[in-house]
């Protein structure tokens, strides 16, 4: 038993901390707020060249063929930040996917592209008026000689705006789960992004009006795998999203703590009212447990251990955690935490975001009591 | 990382001979619950004798000293022991001695050399049974101000006082306590730690009548009031000094919130998933009602963090990093998940949760036990709102980042 980082780890959180004070401190966060995207060219390619964009990837496909473990320390420190921009969208849940659902010419031509940063994925799921799950994916292509036609809209597609490529779900037979996955160009013609305004962290509206698709886009060999492929995925990207709202919480922890030491009302520290004290016991509470369910389930991942129950587990417990911490930190702050300037809003409208996506709390625990066989 | 004890050839082994040697002294009677006073008196009587005959090999207490009477084992040692107790049901040591837990460790760290060669092999040999008297009527949540005096004559100590919320049924050999040997003395450097023996004259045990101590079960929640009459105690039973009773006894405060950690099975979880697979309602079994799994997944999840903040404590005391409020957190996250699960478990099982009634209730009555035990378990170790306390302390919530120290290790 040791429930330490290895040597390696540490030393990839410390590179990645050092990264985020010198070129992503609180100010420049929260100006990217305000862009379409999310991040700076920039960064992308420092991001890109230090091997971190291409961190799970395996190395005969231009990665770093680095463990979930490793990856997850990364995104804790990033969610610290929280680094917004789509290093998870293409770097982790895009990755995985070409990974599972691609055949080894696919794998060859996409993932390096990943890995380098030249292109951009994402992958576009849900629906408009429709429930998590394959039985949500309604959107059904046309079949046109060796070509696929794409009409319909896919909603709240996270970092839709930034991508370059999507991984299309799309409908291809009658039962549930008859998923597939198209790669679509989004320059291709009837393609539109629209950032979706509102309390939410770069998810977008994606129309497809007669888009055409070669029938090579499809990923594997075979229509209907796609839903199959896309849960292996998810199963090993999820506890990497999780380890990013730990960070998130570890920084909401810290920034209240801090606050709680230098706010003076009625002439001392706020931290010494019991009542200040409880919203942060309650934060770290959150905290903690969105850090060893995630951390568990990477380790029987990382271990070969079946780890389904434990992967949603992480994802149900730290879903809530992620928007308890940062209502705590907000009890905590009180006006100032309102301030964008401040830097407490991209943590709480991250946690907004990211409880529903990808599944929400009640969907995970449900899929939980299945994987333990209630 | 790992979150599992990996097993050597060696431990394997060792496995099995703890195996063996159980099946062979384990009597099958210890588990059943005692429903009269005299089963529960027998019960105790074969726990104690496993408890004797697991200390002579060093496996009562399997991490303590050998040197003292302990196993002097390492920690994958005592984990296999654990793990093979637990298939028996049974914890170390079999029955309940928190002052042998408590309060050996304490002895390891404030006793003189001849104190730790007197006090502490009958503890770990299991030969004595202690129970720690800490609560007082006038002093719960503040301990340190516990007004029970220890009063110097001669080469003795003359106590005097009462103690509330102590020990279980079926009597003690041992008691230790804090009495104030400095009643006008500062706060936190008034109290003395005395390690008694229970049959001096003058000791009064009287059972209290409480909500943890079911009907039926025995009193298997039972606590006691004692009084203490001028009871004379020798002063080489003073521990640590006169008038620093309360450093010593942060020693076992910092256990008892939880900041040993621990490993283990859920039995409770268990049984209450195959209450809910075996138990029909409407003609169906309620582990297929889609509102009865909602509430078993957040009760599962709830086990789940207790064990890993279980787990991470444990890790954090052998691997000897440093702590700060990871103790107290993870009293507090048992004490509120257990308050919360009696709300859960009524609204998902019904007014069958609340009978001990052996043909309308559960099995052993352990639904019942729970609604009882997880209002009565918001108190022993300090409460829900101490832990806060404590956690924010070490925190450093509220206090200059040089005065955030309050770290224990």
């Amino acid at each position: 038993m040791d429930l330490s980082l290895n040597e390696h780890q540490r030393m990839l959180a410390q590179s990645a901390r050092t990264f985020m004070q010198r070129r992503m401190p609180k100010a420049a966060i929260v100006a990217l707020h305000n862009t379409d995207t999310g991040y700076q060219a920039q960064t992308w390619s420092t991001i890109a060249e230090l091997g971190w964009l291409g961190l799970l990837i395996a190395p005969q496909y231009g990665g770093g063929g680095a463990s979930l473990t490793d990856a997850a320390v990364l995104y804790e420190e990033f969610g610290r930040g929280p680094l917004p921009g789509p290093f998870f969208s293409s770097g982790v849940l895009s990755a995985l996917t070409v990974e599972e659902a691609g055949t080894e010419e696919q794998r060859r031509r996409i993932l390096p592209e990943i890995a380098a940063g030249r292109q951009i994925y994402t992958v576009a799921i849900t629906e408009p008026r429709r429930s998590w799950g394959p039985q949500g994916i309604a959107m059904e292509p046309r079949l046109d000689g060796d070509k696929y036609i794409l009409d319909g809209i896919k909603l709240f597609v996270s970092d839709g705006a930034a991508a370059s490529h999507l991984i299309v779900a799309v409908r291809t037979g009658s039962s549930d789960d008859a998923i597939s996955l198209l790669v679509v160009d989004k320059r291709s013609r009837g393609v539109a992004a629209r950032n979706l305004p509102g309390l939410l962290s770069w998810q977008a509206e994606i129309t497809f009006e007669g888009v055409e698709v070669a029938a090579a886009a499809l990923l594997g060999r075979r229509e209907n795998g796609g839903w199959a492929a896309l849960s292996r995925a998810m199963q090993r990207a999820l506890p990497v999203l999780c380890a990013y709202q730990v960070g998130s919480c570890q920084a909401a922890f810290e920034m209240s703590v801090e606050y709680s030491r230098t706010r003076v009302q009625f002439g001392v520290p706020i931290g010494r009212f019991q009542r200040v004290q409880d919203h942060i016991v309650r934060l770290v509470n959150h905290l903690d447990a969105a850090r060893w369910t995630t951390y568990e389930a990477l380790w029987k991942l990382d271990s070969g251990r079946p780890a389904a129950d434990s992967v949603h587990l992480a994802k149900a417990v730290t879903a809530e955690a992620h928007m308890e911490a940062c209502n705590a930190a907000h009890e905590v702050h009180a006006g100032i935490g309102s301030v964008h300037e401040y830097g407490l809003t991209p943590h709480t409208q991250l946690s907004r975001t990211l409880f529903n996506y990808l599944g929400d709390p009640k969907w995970h625990k449900r899929q939980m009591a299945a994987a333990l066989q209630w | 990382m790992d979150f599992e004890v990996n097993y050597t050839g060696e431990q394997q082994r060792f496995r099995s001979e703890v195996r063996s040697w159980l099946e062979a002294n384990v009597p099958p009677a210890i588990s059943r619950r005692p429903t009269t006073d005299e089963e529960s008196a027998a019960n105790y009587r074969l726990r104690r004798e496993l408890g004797r005959k697991l200390g002579a090999k060093g496996w009562l207490y399997p991490l303590a000293p050998k040197e003292y009477g302990g196993g002097g084992m390492d920690v994958d040692h005592a984990i296999v022991l654990e793990e093979e107790a637990d298939r028996f049901e049974l914890s170390l040591p079999p029955y309940y001695n928190s002052g042998g837990t408590l309060g050996a460790p304490t002895i390891l760290v404030w006793g003189t050399e001849e104190q730790r060669r007197t006090l502490l092999p009958p503890i770990y040999r299991g030969e004595v049974r202690v129970w720690q008297l800490l609560s007082e009527p006038e002093a719960g949540s503040d301990l340190a101000g516990v007004r029970m005096r220890a009063t110097r004559d001669g080469d003795e100590y003359v106590l005097n006082g009462q103690k509330v919320f102590i020990g279980s049924d079926n009597g003690t050999d041992w008691m230790w306590t804090l009495a104030a040997t400095d009643p006008n003395g500062e706060r936190h450097k008034n109290l003395s730690w005395f390690m008694v023996d229970a049959r001096l004259p003058g000791i009064t045990v009287q059972p209290m009548d409480l909500l943890g101590a079911g009907e039926s079960s025995a009193r298997s929640g039972q606590k006691n009031t004692i009084f203490f009459e001028d009871v004379r105690v020798p002063a080489s039973r003073l521990v640590g000094g006169e008038n620093n009773g309360w450093r010593v006894a942060s020693t076992h405060l910092e256990l008892e919130h939880g900041g040993g950690g621990h490993i283990g099975r859920n039995r409770f979880w268990h049984a209450l998933l195959d209450y809910c697979r075996n138990t029909t309602r409407d003609g169906r079994p309620l582990v297929e009602d889609p509102d009865v799994r909602d509430t078993l997944a957040d009760i599962y999840i709830k086990a789940q963090v207790g064990r890993l903040f279980g787990l991470r404590n444990f890790w954090l005391t052998y691997a000897k990093q440093p702590k700060s409020y990871e103790g107290p957190q993870l009293s507090l996250y048992m004490k509120l998940a257990g308050l919360w699960m009696t709300g859960a478990i009524l609204q998902s099982i019904g007014p069958e949760a609340l009978t001990s009634d052996p043909r309308w209730g559960s099995e052993d009555h352990f639904l019942e036990a729970q609604q009882r035990n997880g209002i009565v378990l918001m108190h022993p170790g300090g409460t829900a709102d101490i832990q806060k306390v404590s956690m924010a302390r070490r925190i450093g919530i509220g206090r200059a980042t040089r005065e955030s120290a309050g770290k224990v290790s």
